[in-house]
């Protein structure tokens, strides 16, 4: 059974189709990309599918619940997590207050419990912090909590994003670009991250412009150009696909 | 050890001593000074309240002063008319006023940035237009009169606790400065004001890690103005009189000068700001017609060259200095 189930869904803005009749799914355990030439509708996609945008038509179903037209933070307790392309962190909080955010949703705390400090809400904070600094060392970031995130160099930034889309505990986890901006050296870094959040269970959908590493990388892959499919499959299908070939190069390097 | 060095921090001791200041000073300066700190206390209520919608939480509301009213004129109103009790009246208007805080809210908080201003804008002059127009009820220009003081507290080593003096009714007051101050401190520095703050600094971020954002900016907005409603309260037992002029937005706006000048999302911010702006122009001798004009300036002259505000400023500079500290001598 799929963990995602996306059926016929279409996206308009005015007279512009961003997505277009689109059908994929995403299995438990599984590493699924989604590549395509800029503004192909991936990053229009994710912002569908974690309610940002209200679809045009067709049907979002995760776990078996329809979870089509639901906001941002439903989806988010439905289990599923995302970065965002430009890294978005609290950049005036520190590293281990961005993470305790992600964590705060999880934790039972009412007015009244924070303002008279009561033991059972100490408690809560106590194991919010505690299971916020578990995450840290996790993606390697156990010696900055207390920095400020923004001060941190934009890997450790991302590292950082993807910590606190970790801290909401998702069982399917949208990572769009989390290697854009980062340089060479430190990608496999990244990548190794990615690696250790698939053994931990969670199903990952990656959005990634660089090939080597997706088709490296991918259980399986998901082509899209002006909003819709033009190919799926594994990293070797995909590659040898004639109109993969066409919209990434040109219609000359076509067999 | 960790206990003992946060008692004996510089900031706890600043606050020791502030308090201590505030408990030994009314009773040597006299009565005009002590009633022109009664009124400090009574705006430094509102600006805590506006700090933690807009400091904390990054919703500007310029409607603050028709919660202010709303509690007021119902507190005024339910002893005056229909003779209830103090505390009951305190009550009843306070949770009066933060019912309508939430139904204004659910529709209002639905926007946002510019068009949340707005609304709140709007909503404070419509108040103002009922208070002053439905005269039946509200006494119109001519306000309210006869509101009384707190009753007296019967002391548990006999005697009572009366109110009628100036200095007694300064003393009620600081109570409730006191109380609303740690209230808000211990709420923003708790898991729920984390979630506050995270709002201010990037509310789409926020509600993508599962946070009910709406739900958030709504508690806030109704706490926020049931303490700008103990205000009101406050400020009619104080007075025993009230009038339109209370309502009127400006002093909404008042308030948000006073907290951008004092410092936004800072706990000093409120009460510095506050006391800046209402003292400086009484010791000036300015004229009353003339103070909003001087707090519009002032409030210009910050968003340009201090737009942290003074207490927003001094925490700045005192970071700089601990860092550049830090860099020269290692961690610590």
């Amino acid at each position: 059974m799929a963990l995602l189930e996306v059926t016929s869904l279409t996206k308009l803005f005015g007279g512009l189709t961003a997505v277009s009749e689109l059908n994929f799914d995403i299995r438990p355990g599984e590493l699924l990309s989604i590549i395509g030439p800029n503004g192909a509708g991936k990053t229009t996609l994710f912002n569908l599918l974690t309610g940002i945008y209200r679809p045009t038509s067709g049907t979002i179903r995760f776990n078996d619940i329809d979870i089509t037209g639901f906001k941002p933070f439903q989806v988010t307790r439905h289990g599923i997590g995302r970065t965002f392309q430009l890294t978005s962190i609290f950049k005036q909080s520190t590293v281990l207050e961005n993470v305790m955010i992600g964590k705060s949703l999880l934790a039972a705390v009412g007015v009244w419990g924070s303002v008279l400090r009561t033991p059972a809400t100490r408690r809560e904070e106590k194991r919010t912090r505690e299971k916020a600094r578990d995450l840290l060392s996790f993606v390697g970031l156990g010696d900055k909590e207390n920095r400020l995130a923004g001060g941190l160099t934009e890997e450790a930034q991302k590292r950082l994003s993807i910590s606190m889309a970790l801290a909401t505990e998702p069982r399917l986890l949208l990572l769009d670009e989390p290697t854009g901006g980062v340089n060479l050296e430190e990608i496999s870094g990244l990548i190794e991250l990615v690696g250790r959040i698939r053994k931990a269970g969670t199903s990952i959908c990656l959005i990634e412009h660089k090939m080597r590493m997706v088709m490296s990388i991918s259980d399986r892959i998901v082509v899209l150009n002006y909003g819709k499919k033009i190919a799926e499959g594994t990293p070797k299908e995909v590659a040898n696909n004639d109109e993969v070939i066409r919209a990434y190069l040109g219609a000359r390097y076509a067999a | 050890m960790e206990t003992l060095r946060t008692l004996f921090s510089p900031k706890a001791v600043a606050w020791v001593v502030v308090l201590i200041a505030a408990i030994v000073v009314p009773p040597i300066v006299g009565g005009y000074v002590t009633s022109m700190l009664i009124l400090i206390a009574i705006w430094t209520i509102m600006c805590f309240s506006m700090n933690l919608i807009f400091g904390y939480t990054g919703q500007l509301s310029l409607g603050h002063s028709a919660f202010l009213g709303i509690a007021a004129y119902t507190f005024s109103l339910i002893t005056v008319k229909l003779h209830v009790g103090f505390w009951p009246a305190f009550f009843i208007a306070i949770a009066f006023t933060g019912v309508v805080a939430f139904l204004v809210g659910v529709p209002a908080l639905k926007l946002k940035g510019p068009y949340f201003i707005l609304v709140t804008l709007g909503f404070a002059v419509i108040v103002g237009v009922i208070v002053l127009g439905w005269i039946d009820l509200t006494g119109g220009a001519n306000g309210l009169y006869g509101i009384p003081r707190p009753n007296p507290i019967p002391l548990p080593g006999g005697g009572t606790l009366r109110f009628d003096s100036l200095l007694s009714m300064y003393y009620f007051i600081l109570f409730f400065v006191v109380l609303i101050g740690v209230f808000c401190h211990r709420l923003v520095h708790s898991l729920i004001g984390k979630r506050f703050i995270a709002i201010s600094y990037n509310e789409n971020l926020t509600e993508s890690l599962g946070i009910n954002t709406m739900s958030q900016k709504l508690l806030s907005f109704t706490i926020s103005a049931i303490l700008a409603g103990i205000a009101g309260v406050l400020y009619a037992t104080y007075n025993v009189v009230i009038s339109p002029e209370l309502t009127h937005f400006a002093r909404g706006m008042d308030v948000v000068a006073y907290l951008i000048v004092g410092g936004a999302g800072t706990m000093a911010g409120p009460i510095v700001g506050t006391l800046v702006l209402m003292t400086v122009p009484e010791i000036l001798q300015i004229l009353p017609y003339l103070k909003t004009l001087i707090n519009g300036i002032i409030l210009m002259l910050f968003i340009i060259f201090l737009p942290n505000g003074i207490i927003g400023w001094f925490n700045t500079k005192l970071g700089e200095r601990l860092r550049s500290r830090r860099a020269v001598h290692g961690p610590a």
